[in-house]
């Protein structure tokens, strides 16, 4: 089922907070992420699709139906919330069985069906249990049942993962998108985490100040970033200023770097980005945009280190990675180097 | 140890003032073989006062608990401001004595009441309006006064701690507002409010002060009974024991009612 927003406004009554002109699309079957910073109206956007907040401009369209002025419980979705939302008083069973009992299926059926769901999330043992009996991660799966249960037509996830212990979020985060692939279901992830986007999304809308910065995919985001903020905001980076200074050439203030200028005039002012992959430790003498100086912070991550490498002169580091860090030169390939609008 | 130490001046209280008392009356009950029972249950004012008390007691508890669900839903809303000025005023009719608020009662609603005057300057029949505050009718809304806030602050954490997402979960997954509501918040709070309902219900079976002083002897309820057969010159002691102890299991029974439902809760939510 398809997922489309058309020009879509909503503004918090007395406030300049919302959502402004947003249009997106999402195939049908396809997993699309909303990040952004606090505020950035993604949450906004997740809640006007549910129906949890109402009056907006422009039109939310779902499997070819306008859902403007359709109440909550006639849009057929499914939705996660980030505190699980499980009803207390109900077993896990009854839980999952909730949104069939809704649209009239009858016991035996309905049974039957929240059974095969919590099989295949891995708790039918738990069946008979209290959602208070469950650990977060447990709870957060029968969530994910009582969602997909009812076949909705979309899923909603709104930080599904952000209550949970990091060590669970990475197994629940395939969990879910195995099995959002499996029902073919069209999901909105809203996230704040953005390595948690570029692992399950198919493509990602970076929002800020209630407006689509970018849309695109992973690869897209991280290696063609749009602006700056874009580029903060997904992955790690360096990122400096710095003047062109001739045709495929740049000045940081303490160093002449090779790079793709494409069509800026020389004096022009950029911003320099290069994602810390792609910062070379120690190379050859020879190689291109070699810049000297010392390490001023390291973490060690185990299968590699992250560094902090302040060249000679300069007044930010730049941040690298690798197997080991430099001991007192760095090097970026000319192409790794991506120019942005100051 | 602090603890334990600790609880042996409140346990020496509790022996000394409740259960002794308690415990003295029983064989005075029980000093005629049962004799005490049947004459009691032979007086032909114990069973009046008996279902006066449990009518009284219902519809007290039962309209308290209505208006009082209601204010602590208002306080559960309110911002910070206006809940910290409306729990003050609610604990207000809980600190004044029986005696002001049936004094109270009698000057607005009474024979002579104001309530009452302009009542019949409209034509109403102010001798039934004003006879009225001294039956059960207008006992139950003598004891509600005090009530209301006792239901209010009881349940206003309830309300104020009550998660509103399941009910959003519940919506997204095809249920209209009512049926949410039934489905999620009924099953929440509902046993809280039918254990406050309980208590209160119990307050108002037991309880004398308020009654005594707006009606005298004139309603026939079981604590005024009793109060009737104490102040008696030829007290009838065993009688009036075996009074005490019924109008003490009826207060048990419903307090414990109450606890049930309670404990359910408890059940359903962390078992």
């Amino acid at each position: 089922m398809s997922l489309s927003f058309e020009q879509v406004g909503f503004q918090y009554r007395g406030t300049s907070i919302g959502v402004h002109d947003v249009s997106l699309s999402l195939a049908s079957g396809e997993l699309v992420a909303l990040i952004g910073p606090s505020g950035s109206g993604k949450t906004t956007l997740l809640r006007l699709t549910a129906g949890l907040i109402s009056g907006h401009s422009g039109r939310i369209v779902l499997g070819g139906r306008d859902l403007s002025n359709m109440p909550v419980h006639e849009r057929h979705i499914g939705m996660m919330f980030q505190h699980y939302a499980l009803f207390p008083h109900l077993t896990v069973l009854d839980n999952v069985g909730y949104g069939l009992k809704m649209a009239g299926v009858e016991a035996g059926a309905r049974r039957k069906k929240a059974q095969e769901m919590l099989d295949l999330v891995g708790l039918g043992s738990l069946a008979g249990r209290r959602p208070a009996q469950l650990s977060g991660g447990q709870q957060q799966r029968v969530a994910l049942a009582r969602a997909l249960a009812y076949s909705p037509q979309a899923l909603l996830l709104d930080e599904p993962l952000s209550a949970l212990d990091a060590s669970i979020r990475g197994q629940l985060r395939d969990q879910i998108r195995q099995l959002q692939q499996q029902f073919g279901a069209t999901t909105l992830l809203v996230t704040h985490d953005q390595e948690e986007a570029l692992a399950m999304a198919d493509r990602i809308a970076l929002l800020d100040q209630g407006r689509v910065l970018q849309y695109g995919t992973p690869t897209e985001l991280y290696e063609n970033p749009l602006n700056e903020t874009v580029a903060r905001f997904v992955g790690l980076s360096t990122i400096c200023t710095a003047t062109v200074c001739g045709e495929g050439e740049i000045d940081t203030g303490y160093a002449r770097l090779r790079c793709d200028t494409g069509a800026r005039a020389p004096g022009e002012q950029v911003k320099l980005l290069a994602r810390p992959e792609h910062v070379e430790a120690d190379p050859p003498m020879q190689a291109l945009n070699r810049m000297e100086g010392r390490v001023t912070l390291n973490r060690y991550l185990g299968s590699f280190n992250r560094y902090d490498f302040m060249p000679h002169g300069a007044q930010l580091p730049w941040l690298g990675e690798a197997r080991s860090a430099p001991a007192d030169a760095i090097a970026v390939a000319p192409e790794h180097i991506r120019l942005l609008a100051a | 140890m602090m603890q334990r130490f600790g609880a042996w001046p409140a346990l020496s209280f509790i022996g000394l003032f409740f259960v002794l008392p308690l415990l003295a009356l029983v064989p005075e009950a029980v000093s005629e073989n049962g004799a005490a029972f049947a004459r009691m249950l032979a007086d032909p004012l114990f069973w009046p006062a008996l279902t006066n008390s449990v009518l009284l007691g219902l519809s007290a508890g039962v309209l308290s608990t209505l208006v009082g669900v209601a204010v602590a839903w208002q306080l559960a809303q309110a911002s910070p401001f206006w809940r910290d000025k409306l729990m003050a005023l609610l604990g207000l009719p809980l600190a004044f004595s029986g005696m002001v608020i049936a004094y109270g009662f009698i000057l607005a609603f009474g024979r002579a009441g104001f309530v009452t005057q302009i009542l019949g300057y409209f034509g109403a029949d102010t001798a039934e309006i004003g006879g009225w505050v001294y039956t059960v009718g207008g006992l139950t809304f003598a004891y509600a006064y005090y009530l209301i806030p006792r239901v209010a602050l009881t349940l206003y954490p309830v309300f104020a701690n009550l998660d509103l997402r399941p009910i959003e979960a519940a919506r997204t997954l095809g249920a209209t507002p009512r049926r949410a509501f039934l489905d999620v918040v009924v099953p929440e709070v509902g046993p809280s409010v039918l254990g406050s309902c309980a208590v209160v219900s119990a307050l108002a079976m037991g309880t004398y002060g308020t009654a005594l002083a707006l009606v005298g002897t004139q309603v026939n309820i079981l604590p005024l009974l009793l109060y009737a057969k104490i102040g008696d010159g030829g007290a009838d002691f065993p009688v009036t024991s075996a009074l005490s102890i019924i109008l003490l299991a009826l207060c048990s029974l419903v307090l414990g009612l109450g606890d049930h439902f309670s404990q359910r809760r408890e059940h359903a939510t962390f078992e």
